[in-house]
């Protein structure tokens, strides 16, 4: 394509608009594991304790099966390593090696009860950017059903947050600690072949295989966070009118066509989660006192703002919308979609409530973390606050390596319910991972990053950490056809340099 | 093509001094945004030849800048492109983590640039690959941010058309497999847009779905209202008509206290009208009520006053609704003000187990203390065969007491209002001053 075609820098006489490829379909097949059952068969009054049983008991046996792979001919001096079925069994002096579920207890980790009794005293603490204290004296703990161990053994701290599955190989010290000389995880689970879902569907009602168009585009973008202010809508509009194919020139616009879907990956508003962060919190008592919810202080305008700037897309291209921690969505995890009733334009091109299970070319407001077929492709995307607390965690780890590492423990949220607001799930946890997906993405982070992973059984994984729209202006492409990533940014040159 | 773009960009430029986007050209012409970018082009070569630099222009241009201007802190002039390479995120980054994407992840750049700029940002380009005007306005902008004025005005004063089909006469990209559901209760524009309720109903997509059984003219957008009002089958509702709506929250307000209600109650401002309540059994999950109550009555007037200014248009059809809710709850009506005046004053009273035919309600008060049965009616909430949510409402004795404070009038008339801040007083202390007994009683 020769650069003249896109500069459309001519009067008189006008040519006529170029002709603009339609938009193929997105073969879209949402999975729904993380809906939560509606209404009055939602409980919380559970316990949470189920959650960490259910996960030790389901990734046991994988993580003893990689163990003993490793370790099953260990010897050490003239002993040989044994695998020691409760963690209370371990004997002092003995190379044996357990399974078991992180426990990190650290000096900054959130505590309820010292909440309750400090808030009366003192202002609340300023937000915490990590749980690990100053000092180093976090302790690991390694548990199971009878009991805690605590562990101790080289970067195990920056490996290993609450609530993964280990396997430890060590001994027990003179003074009770089990000193760990090596560690085993899961690592990832079996991955679909592409396109197998709708194979084996078509297998089973014994149809012909699909011809399929070669595919598209999906576009990720996350933390559009809009405020209400004018400030953001400039760039809002940009994104907007490349989306839709207005902006640009010809060759530019031609491309754009190969885009079959938009994914907004969480904070789509901002400051409109129903329970306040401490900053808000903070903002919000320092103002006029009020009792009980203040009506006149709600301003409709961000909301409105984002329908229209869906609706403005929708026309010309399917949406799939997660939730993410700053929206009105609940705030425990996995969010539940957000209710159409926010988006009183948008939702036209939504499914009707009644077949909302069926894939759908328009709006499809759907859970976080979501998990769902594209072209083909098992896609595994969350709003980013399970990357966010985990990176409390640890040190000098990047969203990426905590992308990868959640996939190899098999959970995307091992923090959950320790220190991230989750629903407590009692016969099944829909947060570990069973099918290892294609792609995994993270709304929300702090910068934009793509990486490769490769599992043990020739299963690839792409991640893609995907930063805010309204703090690096960027868009992600993602070749559905290649899993080639790319970017696209936006941004307006401000006289003399103020953005 | 005429020339009347001329006449449209001279009258927006000129003489309102209003920017001019390539995308509102586009609406207000009618002409592809293709067709549009080559205006502004035309219109800004001309003036500016008639007399130099009364005509100002921002592009847009597209490529893929240089590698090295990805690394922060090696502009050309500082500050001519802050906006998009520090982003206060990424400078600011505690750690080192690699804050640009990786060098092999190919990237495009759009940038906004005003003409004085314009050379200074394509030499950061290494490559542009489409670049046109992207608005042009009377002078040069102080702040880039005002040009989304343009979109807005795009999506509320051309409203009136088939969004699924402004590919074709505006150039977006084409998807066929997008399908808009007929909008049986569409909402209304998202501001006051009289414009936009003239448009033909029969515009309508035929793509009516599921929803074909209901006989109700399929409404969309601005006509909704005028739509809603003639597929009601419910008969109290047909007084109620549009505006109903508005006020449904309210009346929630007032008899459970439940705050997924209360939060809705004054979210929505006057004019949003939203979804309107479906026809017969299948109301939009818990936005909407069936019932035409009393107070409902009330609020909608108030509201109605309120928001006189933006549909002036209306008021005619409206006043002649207004009467005959009122008709509706003539023998209703008179006994709220008792009902609150008793609440409030008789607080200290021994007895004053007075049956209300308005909200029935028994109240006991013993050292102080309100205590209680009334009727209220309650919200009961089922998923019907289409797996619509519906909200019924049935009525059910519920007891209280003072903790539970009285169900709040929701600020009716100025008259009222005297009173419940009497109310309130006695309220609180539990001991009423006596005089405020004989005052009314």
């Amino acid at each position: 394509m020769a650069d003249s075609g896109g500069v459309v820098l001519t009067g008189a006489p006008f040519e006529e608009a170029p002709y603009l490829p339609s938009r193929n379909a997105s073969a879209y097949k949402p999975l729904h594991t993380f809906d939560l059952p509606k209404g009055a068969d939602k409980h919380y009054g559970q316990q949470f304790a189920d959650m960490y049983f259910l996960r030790l008991a389901e990734l046991k046996t994988h993580v003893k099966q990689k163990a003993e792979e490793a370790w099953s001919d260990f010897t050490l001096g003239e002993e040989q390593a044994q695998y020691v079925d409760r963690v209370l069994d371990v004997r002092q002096g003995q190379l044996c090696w357990v399974v078991g579920t992180v426990y990190m207890e650290m000096g900054l980790k959130p505590n309820v009860l010292d909440d309750i009794a400090k808030e009366h005293w003192i202002a609340a603490p300023p937000p915490r950017e990590t749980y690990m204290s100053a000092g180093g004296q976090d302790e690991m703990m390694l548990e199971d059903e009878s009991g805690r161990l605590r562990v101790i053994g080289d970067g195990l701290r920056s490996q290993y947050v609450t609530g993964c599955i280990l396997a430890a190989l060590g001994t027990e010290q003179a003074d009770g600690t089990f000193q760990v000389i090596a560690t085993q995880y899961a690592d990832l689970p079996r991955q679909p072949q592409r396109w197998e879902r709708d194979d084996s569907q078509l297998v089973e009602s014994q149809q012909p295989p699909a011809k399929r168009a070669t595919a598209g585009k999906l576009a990720i973008v996350s933390g559009l966070e809009i405020a209400g202010t004018a400030d953001d809508h400039l760039s809002l509009d940009l994104l907007m009118e490349y989306l839709t194919g207005e902006a640009g020139g010809p060759p530019d616009q031609f491309q754009r066509s190969s885009i079959t879907r938009l994914v907004v990956a969480g904070n789509s508003l901002a400051h409109a989660s129903p329970i306040l962060s401490r900053e808000d919190f903070m903002a919000k008592k320092s103002g006029k006192k009020h009792y009980g919810y203040d009506a006149s202080a709600y301003n409709a305008s961000p909301s409105e703002h984002l329908d229209l700037f869906f609706s403005e897309i929708l026309p010309s291209l399917p949406i799939t919308l997660l939730p993410g921690p700053s929206d009105p969505a609940n705030v425990a995890l996995p969010q539940q979609p957000l209710h159409p009733a926010l988006f009183p334009q948008s939702r036209q091109y939504a499914n009707p409530p009644v077949k909302s299970n069926e894939s759908r070319q328009g709006l499809d407001s759907v859970t976080n973390p979501w998990e769902g077929d594209i072209e083909g492709w098992r896609i595994l995307g969350t709003g980013g606050q399970t990357v966010e607390d985990l990176l409390k965690y640890v040190e000098e780890v990047d969203s990426i390596e905590v992308m990868e590492m959640m996939l190899r423990w098999r959970c995307i949220a091992p923090t959950a319910p320790d220190t991230l607001w989750c629903y407590p799930f009692q016969d099944d946890d829909p947060l570990m991972v069973r099918d290892c997906p294609h792609i995994y993405f993270a709304g929300n982070q702090r910068s934009f990053q793509t990486k490769v992973i490769a599992g043990p059984v020739d299963q690839k994984v792409l991640l893609i950490s995907v930063p805010k729209f309204s703090q690096s202006k960027m868009l992600v492409l993602l070749d559905l056809e290649t899993l080639e990533v790319e970017t696209v940014d936006f941004s307006v040159v401000q006289p003399g340099g103020q953005a | 093509m005429s020339d009347t773009y001329k006449d449209y960009l001279a009258a927006r430029i000129l003489s309102d001094g209003k920017p001019v986007t390539y995308r509102l050209l586009s609406r207000a012409e009618k002409v592809n945004t293709h067709v549009a970018k080559q205006m502004l082009y035309e219109f800004h070569s001309k003036q500016n030849a008639k007399k130099p630099n009364s005509i100002h222009a921002t592009y847009l241009l597209t490529g893929k800048k240089r590698i090295e201007e990805h690394n922060n802190g090696v502009h050309k002039k500082d500050g001519d492109d802050t906006f998009m390479h520090s982003s206060p995120y990424m400078s600011s980054m505690p750690e080192p983590e690699e804050p640009e994407p990786d060098e092999s992840t190919p990237s495009t750049s759009i940038v906004l640039v005003r003409e004085e700029e314009l050379e200074v940002t394509k030499a950061e380009f290494e490559k542009i690959t489409s670049i046109h005007i992207y608005s042009l306005e009377p002078g040069p902008l102080q702040n880039l941010n005002v040009l989304s004025v343009c979109n807005q005005e795009v999506a509320t004063d051309y409203l009136g058309e088939d969004p699924l089909e402004r590919w074709r006469l505006y150039g977006s990209i084409h998807n066929p497999s997008i399908k808009r559901r007929t909008a049986k209760f569409a909402p209304p524009p998202p501001a006051g847009v009289p414009k936009a309720a003239s448009k033909p109903a029969q515009k309508v997509v035929s793509t009516a779905t599921s929803k074909a059984k209901d006989t109700a003219a399929p409404a969309r957008r601005g006509s909704a209202s005028e739509d809603n009002t003639s597929g009601r089958s419910t008969p109290q509702l047909a007084p109620a008509a549009g505006s109903l709506k508005r006020s449904d929250s309210k009346p929630n307000l007032k008899r459970d206290k439940s705050d997924i209600f209360k939060s809705f109650a004054k979210t929505k401002p006057k004019q949003k009208e939203p979804t309107p309540a479906p026809v017969e059994d299948d109301p939009m999950l818990g936005m909407s009520e069936d019932e035409g109550d009393p107070e409902d009555v009330t609020e909608t007037k108030i509201d109605e006053e309120k928001a006189a200014a933006s549909r002036k248009a209306r008021a005619e059809r409206e006043e002649k609704l207004r009467q005959m809710m009122e008709e509706d709850d003539d023998e209703e009506m008179p006994d709220a003000p008792v009902t609150e005046d008793k609440d409030s004053q008789d607080a200290p009273v021994d007895k004053a187990p007075i049956a209300q035919p308005a909200e029935s309600e028994t109240v006991t008060v013993q050292g102080g203390r309100r205590r209680g049965r009334r009727r209220v009616m309650k919200k009961k909430t089922v998923k019907d065969e289409d797996g619509y949510l519906v909200t019924r409402e049935e009525a059910a004795w519920e007891s209280f007491s003072e903790e539970e404070p009285e169900p709040k009038r929701p600020k009716p008339a100025p008259a009222k209002s005297t009173n419940t801040a009497k109310g309130k007083k006695t309220g609180k202390s539990g001991q009423g001053s006596i005089a405020s007994f004989f005052k009314k009683a």
